[in-house]
């Protein structure tokens, strides 16, 4: 056991900082993804509850297609189907549009969680005294959805965080690819990978944390 | 066209019997063993043992099913533990869904009012009989919905073990690419093919809400 922990004393100037920078690619693919995710989420979400059957088709269509298609088949087709059509994306902002994408039916699925949890009535009594459509929808609505969907949200970006790793198969540098690269130049996967997992686990941990007891609060109403 | 009915689809849906087969045998693993401990964990009172399961949970919850892919796969057999891909795509994709499913089953007890397992004692039941006949049954209704949605997910996360070179579907649409270059073709039947199984799975679940509740944010 002493043996197995040594070696991660032995390489900690080695491996350490070349995982460092690649959890800085992970954080930042995370990140971009997790905004382009939320505002299109926002923007399906609010396509549901529109009287416009064509809207609300598409955005239905949207949710379905993205719910039903791993994220790993969608990185696929953007970065290596899409050239086929002539669309070519980088690694990394292929990555981005992938996942933002992808968890963009997801978000859309938590807004509409916290939207129905907000009475019709709201609307149209704000309506009634004068607030226009999109004043009641910032200064009113969303202000109350915030709050009920404050820990989804944060669970959405862990998975988020966790499926970034996916972008390691289209190339692109993250966490886990620069894990492989150091697997086969120090031979010890193990130790390897382990430190890997450890990398993804400082992340995530604390935010399932947070998510935790922001759900706790909720559910006791005390947020 | 001819092609891709006389080599790509065959090709992807001999990829689809090992997903299918990889889903099934890890919702089995996840389904079983996240039960046991979330049983040990709601009911032992040893804090010791409550919280290795919390570490135990919590560890694999917050970390990507690849990395964990990764260790039982090239690092366990670097130390001599060599596993070939298949059941090393099984047991981590299961191990993973314990996790999931812990989590679940412990939400189904937690909905349960404190006043059912004291009636039960307060009849003479014993605490065996308390959680096998009174509380397990009801805790599993509530969490059939969201295991449903476990399912649908380790359904699309199984695409993750072609990393491993399990042969599913994604490993499949790879090496016909390697050969074909046909990408968006090949890659966009994939997708399909992923939508045409996830599709019934995932009205199946709606049924569930509708019927058991809607869904718990596990």
């Amino acid at each position: 056991m002493f043996e197995f922990l040594s070696v991660f004393v032995q390489y900690a100037d080695q491996w350490g900082p070349r995982l460092a920078e690649a959890a800085v690619v992970s954080a930042r693919i995370s990140l971009l993804g997790f905004a382009l995710a939320a505002v299109v989420g926002l923007v399906l979400a609010l396509m549901q509850d529109t009287s416009s059957a064509l809207l609300r088709g598409v955005a239905k269509g949207y949710v379905i297609f993205f719910r039903g298609v791993p994220v790993l088949a969608i990185l696929f087709l953007i970065y290596f189907g899409l050239p086929g059509i002539g669309v070519v994306f980088d690694a990394e902002p292929a990555a981005v549009v992938g996942l933002g994408l992808a968890f963009a039916a997801q978000m859309a699925e938590v807004y509409r969680a916290g939207l129905s949890a907000i009475p019709k009535g709201q609307w149209e009594a704000a309506r009634s005294v004068g607030f226009l459509p999109g004043q009641v929808l910032f200064l009113i609505i969303l202000p109350q959805v915030a709050r009920i969907v404050a820990a989804p949200v944060i669970v959405t970006f862990v998975a988020l965080l966790k499926d970034s790793s996916l972008a390691s198969l289209i190339t692109v540098n993250e966490l886990v690819l620069e894990g492989r690269a150091l697997a086969t130049e120090y031979f010890l996967p193990l130790h390897i990978y382990i430190w890997v997992g450890v990398m993804y686990f400082i992340i995530a941990f604390p935010l399932s944390m947070l998510a935790k007891l922001l759900s706790r609060r909720a559910r006791l109403g005390t947020c | 066209m001819d092609f891709l009915t006389s080599t790509i689809l065959p090709g992807l849906l001999t990829g689809a019997t090992v997903t299918i087969t990889v889903t099934l045998a890890s919702l089995a693993i996840a389904a079983t063993l996240g039960f046991l401990l979330a049983l040990v964990r709601e009911f032992s009172g040893l804090r010791l043992l409550n919280f290795a399961i919390d570490a135990y949970v919590e560890y694999l919850r917050n970390i990507p099913a690849l990395s964990h892919l990764f260790i039982l796969y090239f690092g366990l057999a670097s130390i001599g533990f060599a596993i070939t891909s298949i059941p090393a795509a099984i047991i981590g994709l299961g191990l993973v869904g314990s996790a999931v499913t812990c989590d679940i089953y412990r939400s189904g007890f937690s909905a349960l009012g404190k006043g059912q397992s004291e009636a039960a004692l307060a009849v003479g039941m014993t605490p065996m009989q308390v959680i096998w006949l009174i509380l397990s049954p009801q805790a599993f209704r509530v969490a059939l919905p969201p295991l449903g949605n476990y399912a649908l997910q380790l359904l699309k996360d199984t695409s993750v073990v072609s990393a491993i070179a399990a042969p599913e579907i994604m490993f499949y649409a790879r090496s016909m690419v390697t050969s074909t270059f046909q990408t968006t073709l090949i890659y966009s039947s994939a997708a399909l093919i992923y939508l045409a199984m996830s599709l019934p799975l995932a009205w199946g679940v709606t049924r569930l809400e509708k019927r058991f509740g809607g869904a718990t944010d596990v």
